[in-house]
C-alpha cells in the first residue's frame, strides 16, 4: 500500500472538485435551506451529469464499477461544499447493498439502472441512526429489521419529520411493519452487509468531515487574511496564526488514516470496521478543532448567521454523531485493542501490505 | 488554611435574608422566568424580566454594591458575593438591568457629574431605565481603540453622532446608550475620544438586529446619523474618553461574575440530569469528561473563596485577569460535553425544556471565548500585565 491513488482516481476529484467550485457556492447551500424539502432536483441532476449517481454501479446496470478508492475522495468534496443531497445514501450505500443481494437479480434490475442514471433516491435505516435521512423524496426505503433488509417504497412507510441543527440534513422516524413480502434479504446474508453498509457510511462520512475540516480552515484562512485590527490583518499576529496550524496539523494527520481505512473497505480486509472507526475518529476530531479555531478566528462573526462558516460547523458537529458518534467508534477501537489475542506491536503496526495500485486493479478486474 | 474563613454571623444573617426576600417573591408569575434569561437566552420574556427587575428594586436588591451615599446598599464584597450566590441558586432570572448597575452606574458613581447621577442613578436603580454598550464597530473589535464613529459640539452645546456600532447586545430592548466616539477629527487610536449618553429612541438612530448562528437576536447594529447627546451628557472631558471606557471595562471583570459560578453549577446539574436520562451514565469517556467538569467548577469556586478570604480589591483584580479565560473554555467544554451527553437528540430540535435549554448552552458557549475579550486578548492581558512582558507592537495606536 503506498497511499497513491491511480491517475483516474485524481483526475475524477479534479473535476469534481472544479465542478462543485462552480456549481455549489455557500449562496446555493443557503437557497436550498430555506425550500421545504431541502433538496434540489436541479442540483440532483447535475450531479447525475457528472456520473457521480453511476460511480460504484457496476457496469453491467449501466454504472462504472467503480469503488471505495473513488469514493472516498469524492465524499471529501461532498464535505468541502457541503452537499445538501442524499447522493451517498443512494449511489453509494444502497447500491453497495443491492448489488450485493445474494439473490436479488430483480431488485438489482428494477433498481441499479436507476441509480446510476440520477433517477431514484433511495434512503438506508440502520439501527445505529434512530433516524432516517432523505426519507420523504426516498423512492425506496432499504430498511434493517433484525438483521435482514426490507425494501419498501414510499407509500408504505409514515414519517415524521425531526428538525436537525443542520438544516442540510432531514431527518425523519419511520414508521413501518415487516412482513415476507417486504423482506430482499434473510438475517443471515444481510448482517454481513449491514456491516460493510456501515463501514462505508462511517469512512463516507469521516471523508466529509475532513473535506468540512479544509473548509472551514480556508474560510479562518481568508478571514484572518483580510479582517484588520491594529493596522494589520489578524492573521499576522502569532495568537491568531498558531490557532491555524494547529488545524492543518490535524487535518494532515487524518487524511493518511482515512484513507488507510479506503482501502481496507476496498481490500475488505478483516479489520476495515476498525480502520473505519480510526478514521472516522481522526477526521471528526479535525472537524471539530477546525469548527471551534475557526470560529475563534472569526470573533463575532463566525457567531452570526449571515457569515458562510455557521453552516459548515453545523454540518460538522452533526455528521460527527452520525453512524455512530465518538462513544461508539472508540468503544469499537478499545474492543479491538483489548481484545485477547490480537496482534499488535511494531511487527503489525508497521507491516507492509500489498502496493493499493496492483490490489486496486485487482479489484477492478473482478467487478468488471 | 482552611477551605474558606468561617462567615461572619451577620454575613449569615445577611444570607438568610436574601434566601428568605427570593422564596417569597420568586413565585407566581415570576416562576415563568426562572432559571431564564441567562447567557444565550437574553431574549426570554423581556416584558416580564423588566417587571422582575421592578420587583427586585422595591426589595432594595438592585445596584446592592453600590455606596449607600448613591442609593445603594454598600455591601461588602462578600455579602455582595452571598448576594449573586443565592440570587444564581434560587434560578433568579438574568438580569436585565445588569449594564446600567454594574457598567454605567460604577462609572458615573466614579466620574460623573453631580447632574449626571441625579439625572440616571435612580432609573438605573429602579429597573425602569436600561442601559446598552457602545463600543465596539465593524473595525474596532479587538483594536477597540480604532474608533471611527464621529461626534461634534453645535452652538447649543450638545453632541451630534455620526457613525455606526456592532454586536450590541439588547439594543432593542433598552432605552439608552453608552457610546465612544471621536471627538477630535483626525485623531488616532485611544487619543481624542469621547464618551457619550444618548436615548436610543430619537430620530437619528437606528437598530438593526443581527441574526444568530442559533437563530435567535439578541444583538444588534446600531447606526447614528447626526444622533443627539444633550450638552450635559458627556461623561469626562472631550478627549478623556479612552480613560472611561477602560475604566468602566474594570468593573465589567468584578464581583458578577463570581455568582455566575452558581449558574454554572446549575447548569452542570442539567447535563448531569441528562445523562442519567438518556442512560449514558456508564460511558467510560463521558464519565472522565464529567469528572474533569466538576473539578474545573470546584477550581473557580475555590478562587472565589480565596479572593474573598483576600477581603481587599487588590486581590480581585489579580483573580479576575485570568477569570475570564477560564471560565469561558471551561464552559465552552461544558457546552460540548452536554450534546455528547445528549448523544442522538442532541442535533434534532426539540421541544423538550431540557434539551432546548442544553441545546442553548452549546450554541451561545461557542461565543464565550470571544466576546468580553477573545482568548487571544485575554492570553495578551496576561502575559503583558501579569506576567511584565513586552507588548506585542501594535502598529495603528497613537
Amino acid at each position: 500500500m503506498d497511499f497513491d491513488f491511480s491517475a483516474d482516481a485524481i483526475a475524477l476529484r479534479d473535476s469534481i472538485h472544479r465542478f462543485l467550485m462552480v456549481e455549489a457556492a455557500p449562496e446555493m447551500l443557503r437557497e436550498i435551506w430555506e425550500t421545504a424539502s431541502g433538496r434540489s432536483a436541479a442540483l440532483r441532476a447535475k450531479l447525475a451529469d457528472q456520473g457521480l449517481t453511476a460511480l460504484s454501479v457496476p457496469e453491467s446496470h449501466g454504472g462504472m464499477g467503480l469503488g471505495d478508492l473513488e469514493w472516498v475522495l469524492v465524499q471529501y468534496e461532498l464535505g468541502y461544499y457541503a452537499i445538501p443531497d442524499s447522493l451517498s445514501d443512494t449511489a453509494y450505500l444502497a447500491a453497495h447493498l443491492l448489488q450485493h443481494l445474494p439473490n436479488g437479480a430483480a431488485a438489482k434490475q428494477d433498481w441499479l439502472p436507476r441509480i446510476a442514471s440520477g433517477q431514484v433516491r433511495v434512503a438506508v435505516g440502520h439501527p445505529v441512526n434512530r433516524l432516517v435521512a432523505d426519507a420523504e423524496l426516498a423512492d425506496l426505503l432499504l430498511l434493517w429489521h433484525a438483521d435482514e433488509i426490507h425494501a419498501l417504497r414510499r407509500d408504505q412507510v409514515q414519517l415524521a419529520a425531526r428538525t436537525s441543527i443542520d438544516a442540510s440534513r432531514r431527518l425523519f422516524e419511520v414508521r413501518w411493519t415487516a412482513s415476507d413480502a417486504t423482506r430482499i434479504c434473510s438475517a443471515q446474508a444481510g448482517a454481513a452487509l449491514w456491516q460493510a453498509v456501515h463501514d462505508r457510511a462511517t469512512v463516507a462520512l469521516a471523508a466529509q468531515l475532513l473535506g468540512l475540516a479544509q473548509r472551514m480552515l480556508d474560510l479562518g484562512i481568508d478571514y484572518a487574511a483580510q479582517r484588520k485590527q491594529f493596522g494589520k490583518p489578524i492573521g499576522s499576529f502569532q495568537a491568531v496564526k498558531h490557532q491555524l496550524a494547529d488545524v492543518a496539523v490535524k487535518i494532515e494527520f487524518a487524511r493518511p488514516v482515512l484513507h488507510r481505512a479506503a482501502y481496507a473497505l476496498a481490500e475488505q480486509q478483516p479489520l476495515a470496521s476498525i480502520h473505519a472507526s480510526q478514521a472516522k475518529l481522526a477526521c471528526g476530531e479535525a472537524a471539530l478543532l477546525a469548527a471551534r479555531k475557526s470560529l475563534q478566528v472569526h470573533g463575532a462573526m463566525g457567531y452570526t448567521w449571515e457569515a458562510d462558516l455557521q453552516m459548515f460547523m453545523k454540518r460538522a458537529w452533526a455528521l460527527d454523531a452520525s453512524w455512530g458518534d465518538r462513544s461508539f467508534h472508540k468503544a469499537r477501537l478499545a474492543e479491538h485493542v483489548l481484545a485477547d489475542g490480537v496482534r499488535l506491536g511494531p511487527g503489525e503496526t508497521f507491516a507492509i501490505p500489498e502496493p493499493a495500485a496492483r490490489a486496486t486493479r485487482a479489484v477492478r478486474s473482478a467487478t468488471a | 488554611m482552611t477551605e474558606a474563613r468561617p462567615a461572619l454571623p451577620e454575613d449569615e444573617l445577611f444570607r438568610a435574608e436574601i434566601v428568605a426576600w427570593l422564596d417569597a417573591h420568586l413565585c407566581g408569575d415570576y416562576e415563568a422566568v426562572r432559571h431564564r434569561g441567562g447567557p444565550g437566552d437574553e431574549e426570554a420574556d423581556p416584558v416580564l424580566r423588566r417587571r422582575w427587575e421592578q420587583e427586585l428594586a422595591r426589595g432594595g436588591w438592585t445596584c446592592v454594591g453600590w455606596p449607600k451615599a448613591e442609593g445603594g446598599r454598600g455591601l461588602s464584597i462578600a455579602q455582595q458575593v452571598i448576594f449573586h450566590e443565592e440570587y444564581a441558586r434560587a434560578g433568579g432570572p438574568g438580569r436585565m438591568g445588569h449594564i446600567g448597575e454594574t457598567l454605567l452606574g460604577p462609572s458615573l458613581i466614579a466620574w460623573g457629574t453631580p447632574e449626571q447621577k441625579a439625572r440616571f442613578l435612580p432609573g438605573i436603580r429602579a429597573g425602569t431605565e436600561f442601559w446598552c454598550q457602545g463600543y465596539s464597530e465593524p473595525n474596532a473589535g479587538s483594536d477597540l481603540a480604532n474608533v471611527q464613529t464621529r461626534c461634534w459640539q453645535e452652538a447649543d452645546g450638545s453632541w451630534r453622532v455620526q457613525g455606526q456600532k456592532i454586536w450590541t447586545s439588547l439594543a432593542h430592548e433598552s432605552d439608552w446608550i453608552f457610546v465612544v466616539a471621536r471627538c477630535v477629527p483626525g485623531s488616532k487610536g485611544s487619543k481624542g475620544l469621547a464618551f457619550l449618553l444618548l436615548p436610543l429612541r430619537q430620530p437619528g438612530i437606528s437598530i438593526r438586529p443581527i441574526r444568530q448562528m442559533a437563530g435567535g437576536n439578541e444583538f444588534n447594529e446600531v447606526f447614528f446619523d447626526g444622533a443627539v447627546a444633550e450638552a450635559g451628557h458627556i461623561v469626562g472631558a472631550p478627549g478623556e474618553g479612552w480613560k472611561i471606557a477602560m475604566g468602566l471595562l474594570e468593573f465589567e471583570r468584578g464581583l458578577s461574575t463570581l455568582g455566575q459560578q452558581m449558574h454554572f453549577l446549575h447548569e452542570f446539574e442539567l447535563v448531569l440530569d441528562a445523562m442519567r436520562r438518556s442512560g449514558r451514565t456508564h460511558d467510560a469517556q463521558l464519565r472522565q469528561r464529567v469528572a474533569q467538569a466538576w473539578c474545573g467548577l470546584r477550581a473557580m469556586r475555590y478562587n472565589a473563596l480565596r479572593v474573598l478570604a483576600d477581603r481587599a480589591d487588590a486581590g480581585l483584580r489579580r483573580e479576575a485577569l485570568i477569570y475570564k479565560h477560564y471560565w469561558s473554555n471551561w464552559h465552552r467544554e461544558l457546552g460540548k460535553l452536554a450534546m455528547d451527553v445528549l448523544g442522538p437528540e442532541a442535533d434534532v430540535v426539540s421541544d423538550d425544556p431540557l434539551i432546548r435549554r442544553l441545546q442553548q448552552l452549546f450554541f451561545f458557549s461557542r461565543a464565550d471565548t470571544i466576546y468580553a475579550g477573545t482568548n487571544e486578548i485575554q492570553l495578551n492581558l496576561i502575559a503583558e500585565r501579569g506576567l511584565g512582558l513586552p507588548r506585542e507592537p501594535r502598529p495603528a495606536a497613537a
